[in-house]
């Protein structure tokens, strides 16, 4: 049974792996039909299937590729033009055949899906025959039994034995090997053979030198041709003689060891700095900076070199798109040429994955919407083909893939007035908006530009498709289009997922981690360039007009900083959407390592994971596009807050006074003393009380009155914690203690006390001293 | 060869069929130690606002005194945040508000219990460590009806000379519930 399996799965990757290099080849031979290399390593992908699935008993799969031979080894040997239409047919099958494969790959069989082969086998028949192309719903029925019969002998593995499936091996490679010798013997060649002799053809016509050599190798082939293993494995084992295949569940561990030796790296670096600032001087420091620089160093080669071994080249995803744009070129009635470049760019295998959906709809629109018919070309005065390219390149940490076109191009006028009809905008928007944001109105669902429904694009699902797509791997898309003279779209993408650049942000008192590729630019604005538009924030950045949203209150920070007369703006982007964030701090631009949350708390929104700093501390990462949905219902007005806050205050009893004190008759004493002024009195009992109301925000307070010494925290170090905040800055703070020393004094104004009251002290004092210092 | 293929077969059945045996008995203590007479369970107590609860001493990792942790937005307030146990990020909960109680402030004897469920671990905020425990099972009782109610939380009662104690089911504990 498991050999079957294990069989089974190189079967299905070598398969796999060969028809996506089949695509490229066919729709390159149909522009170079006489490339007999090139027919040759397309004839070898369908022998080679076809000899390993009747091995398998795919019987299906067999009967079609054994057409399709018929078709190619007839081309070969120029029996047979290959014009477009035999090509359609040709690709047709091919494609059944991917069919059969996956088939094969989720079911184990090629028969359960029910894909009728007759139709297809007949029209490649005709062809091999040199007989017209019937038409696609004529049917041969004397092909129809040869199937059934074949059918009945495949048999079910699963309930087999050891034994019965060794017995089954045996009687089939014995039934193969006949099948083979009666093709011989019946004057049918062998394929292989075949492609020697037209070696050996081509080089005595050429090169009489190398006669020898050829006979020789052309032995070696018809010899592995006798065997059962198909030729062209034998060829791509010897190219791939460098490489091992290697699980991607290794990789992926490999990554998060790396991630974690990143950490430790970072951490190391934190300390190495704490070090430095109180040895200062110091002789070991020195060697110790040799140390942590190389650490670091290599490190940093490490994780590239293993974000490596995750690389695949783009050309993986770009392969598919000739024959793509090839097929929607004839079905569209256009002559559309492709132009690929930057196919050797490599990026991650997740992203490559990823990557192929969304190029798929970019360039289906392309063909569709941009490239207009020939004769519309010829009368715009441009060439009658026209022109997509396809290009990817690397720029810093992310890959830039670039569709062009050369065709009609986007109108922002019509997008405005179509998003206006579908009612996604209203026309005061619609005015407002730069011809930038009415390009990006394509990635709206539902919109389309389309005059008409094809089946090719035209129901507006395409682009939303391109934009969760990219969302998802935090890239961004630009689109620039100019009428009548084409489109550009611009898709930006980070390399790797796993260990990412990101700009460190403070919200109040909290840190937040911002992926940089979505950063697009840090500004620092006057609050009164901030204006309200409909409720909300925004701003006027150069020619755009951004929504700015408070970090703070997408996620609930407490407000404890006074925001000042600037604001951080951190301008993020992603996909096509622009959005402006407002912080209270940028930290800086730091290396970090993605780590999940953990089961209990996954998928909160705005949260795309957590990371651990230099100082051992989490902080937590910023999922872009989930921001961008919160900000959108949040309508916090910025500046508002900012001067409500300072204004409310006007009547004594709005003054709040905090008395600090572990002796409850000491604080009854002050509560007294200021009662004549009317403010409100709040007590603590400690340092570490005060500090967390003054922190918790629940009270504005304007002065505090310190007893020195206090357990838990004692009055200056209470002191010296608010003078942190710079909220607090000019908080006054007056101590209130028996300690009448000069150096106490000297202490207490080092800690940043405003105020120094010695016990016992008059009422009236310290009624004074109060209001003098909130200005009552 | 064919029958030795069979008592091979038998053989190995049988086995098989002892493995099991002993695989569902041990499954059996597991699941319900209490059945046992004379199993004694370990535990570990704390207490939490004014009353004893008990965790099986097998489902704690470690505790640990309180260490800094990170708040994180949109969770129940239950959810103080996350923290950094060397190297893995872990949530923090604070067991006092998830029992409705009120918030206490943070002391000397405060800890942090990490416990370790099947597929996740959190770290739960407790007043303080009274001590380990042994009790038999034929000492745990079923949870009050009236507790019952609270999602299952509570798996059973020890009776003790002196007290009473609420032992806890650890994976109700960390199942996230919002």
């Amino acid at each position: 049974m498991e050999d079957i399996q294990e069989i089974l799965e190189d079967f299905l990757v070598e398969a796999f792996e060969l028809i996506e290099q089949i695509d490229q080849n066919l729709v390159e031979l149909e522009n170079n039909p006489n490339d007999l290399e090139l027919l040759n390593s397309i004839f070898r992908v369908a022998h080679t299937i076809k000899g390993s699935s009747s091995f398998l008993n795919f019987d299906v799969l067999t009967h079609l590729t054994h057409h399709m031979e018929d078709v190619l080894n007839k081309a070969r040997r120029n029996e047979l033009q290959l014009t477009p239409d035999v090509m359609d047919v040709v690709l047709e099958s091919i494609d059944i055949m991917k069919a059969l494969l996956h088939a094969i790959r989720d079911n184990g069989n090629d028969t359960s899906i029910g894909i009728d082969i007759t139709d297809i086998c007949t029209r490649l028949d005709a062809i091999s025959n040199g007989e017209n192309i019937p038409d696609s719903t004529a049917k041969e029925v004397t092909e129809k039994p040869r199937v059934i019969v074949q059918e009945e002998d495949s048999t079910d593995y699963s309930k087999m034995s050891d034994k019965d499936v060794e017995d089954e091996i045996e009687r089939l490679l014995k039934v193969r090997k006949e099948e083979d010798k009666k093709r011989r013997e019946n004057g049918g060649v062998t394929p292989v053979q075949q492609v020697s002799k037209i070696v050996i053809e081509k080089d005595e016509d050429e090169e009489e030198e190398d006669k020898p050599v050829e006979r020789a190798s052309a032995s070696r082939k018809t010899e592995s041709s006798g065997a059962a293993t198909p030729p062209a494995k034998k060829d791509t084992a010897s190219s791939m003689e460098q490489t091992i295949r290697v699980e991607v569940k290794r990789l992926d561990h490999l990554m998060n060891l790396i991630g974690e030796l990143v950490l430790g790296k970072n951490r190391l670096l934190k300390i190495y700095d704490d070090v430095e600032e109180r040895y200062e001087g110091e002789k070991f420091l020195e060697e110790l900076n040799q140390v942590v620089s190389s650490i670091s160093l290599v490190t940093t080669d490490l994780q590239i070199a293993v974000m490596k071994t995750r690389m695949l080249p783009i050309a993986k995803v770009f392969n598919k798109f000739p024959r793509m744009v090839r097929d929607l070129s004839r079905e569209l009635g256009k002559s559309i040429e492709l132009e690929i470049s930057g196919e050797e760019t490599e990026l991650d295998k997740s992203i490559v994955e990823e990557i192929g959906d969304p190029l798929v709809h970019i360039i289906r629109n392309s063909c569709d919407h941009g490239v207009e018919t020939a004769d519309i070309r010829r009368a715009k005065g441009k060439s009658e083909t026209g022109l997509i390219q396809l290009k990817a390149y690397n720029e810093g940490n992310n890959i830039v893939i670039e569709i062009t076109d050369d065709g009609n191009g986007l109108d922002p006028d019509i997008l405005r007035s179509k998003a206006i009809e579908k009612g996604m905008i209203t026309e005061r928007e619609a005015d407002g908006m730069t011809d930038k944001e009415a390009f990006a109105l394509i990635f709206r669902p539902a919109l389309s530009t389309a005059k008409v429904v094809t089946n090719v694009s035209g129901r507006g699902v395409g682009m939303d498709v391109v934009k969760t797509n990219i969302e998802k791997l935090n890239g961004i898309i630009d689109v620039d289009s100019e009428v009548g003279q084409g489109t550009v779209i611009r898709l930006k993408i980070p390399l790797t997922l796993a260990i990412i650049q990101a700009l460190l942000v403070g919200a109040q008192e909290e840190y937040y981690a911002i992926p940089l590729a979505s950063v697009l630019e840090t500004v620092r604005i006057p609050l009164d360039e901030i204006y309200t538009i409909e409720g909300k924030n925004v701003l006027r950045l150069r020619d755009e007009v951004l929504s700015l949203v408070r970090l703070s209150d997408i996620f609930g920070v407490k407000q404890v900083y006074e925001g000042g007369e600037h604001a951080y703006v951190v301008v993020i982007g992603l996909a096509e959407a622009k959005l402006g964030v407002v912080v209270d701090t940028l930290v800086g631009q730091e290396e970090i390592v993605i780590k999940s949350l953990g089961d209990y708390l996954q998928g909160i929104e705005g949260i795309a994971g957590a990371t651990i700093r230099g100082d051992g501390r989490v902080t937590l990462i910023v999922d872009v596009a989930a921001l961008m949905n919160l900000a959108k219902g949040i309508s916090v007005d910025i500046r508002a807050t900012s001067e409500t806050a300072v204004k409310v205050k006007s009547v004594p009893s709005d003054y709040i006074v905090l008395a600090v004190d572990d002796s409850a008759m000491d604080r009854n004493i002050m509560k007294k003393s200021m009662e004549p002024i009317g403010v409100k009195v709040i007590e603590a009992s400690n340092g570490q009380e005060a500090l967390n109301m003054l922190k918790s925000s629940e009270y504005t307070i304007d002065a505090v009155l310190i007893d020195i010494e206090m357990p838990r925290m004692d009055g200056y170090t209470l002191a010296s914690e608010i003078r942190k905040y710079s909220k607090y800055k000019n908080l006054p703070l007056i101590a209130v203690t028996s300690r009448t020393s000069k150096s106490d004094r000297l202490r207490g104004v080092e800690s940043g006390m405003s105020e120094y009251i010695t016990k016992p002290y008059s009422p009236e004092y310290l009624e004074s001293v109060v209001r003098k210092n909130i200005k009552l | 060869m064919l029958f030795e293929k069979i008592s091979n077969y038998k053989w190995g059945n049988a086995m098989n069929d002892k493995l099991n045996k002993i695989i569902e008995k041990q499954q059996k203590q597991i699941e319900e130690p209490h059945k046992k007479e004379d199993d004694v369970v370990q535990l570990v107590g704390f207490i939490i606002g004014q009353e004893e609860y008990a965790v099986p001493i097998l489902s704690i990792q470690e505790i640990i005194k309180p260490i800094e942790y990170t708040r994180v937005p949109s969770v129940p307030s239950y959810i103080l945040g996350v923290f950094n146990l060397r190297g893995s990020v872990i949530p923090l909960l604070d067991l006092r508000t998830k029992f409705k109680m009120e918030p206490a402030k943070v002391t000397e004897d405060t800890r942090y219990i990490v416990m370790k469920g099947k597929d996740n671990t959190a770290g739960f905020v407790i007043d303080r460590l009274t001590e380990a425990i042994r009790i038999k099972s034929s000492k745990i009782g079923p949870p009050p009806e009236t507790i019952h109610a609270d999602k299952g939380m509570v798996y059973g009662i020890g009776m003790r000379e002196d007290n009473i104690l609420t032992i806890l089911k650890v994976e109700s504990l960390l199942k996230r519930d919002f």
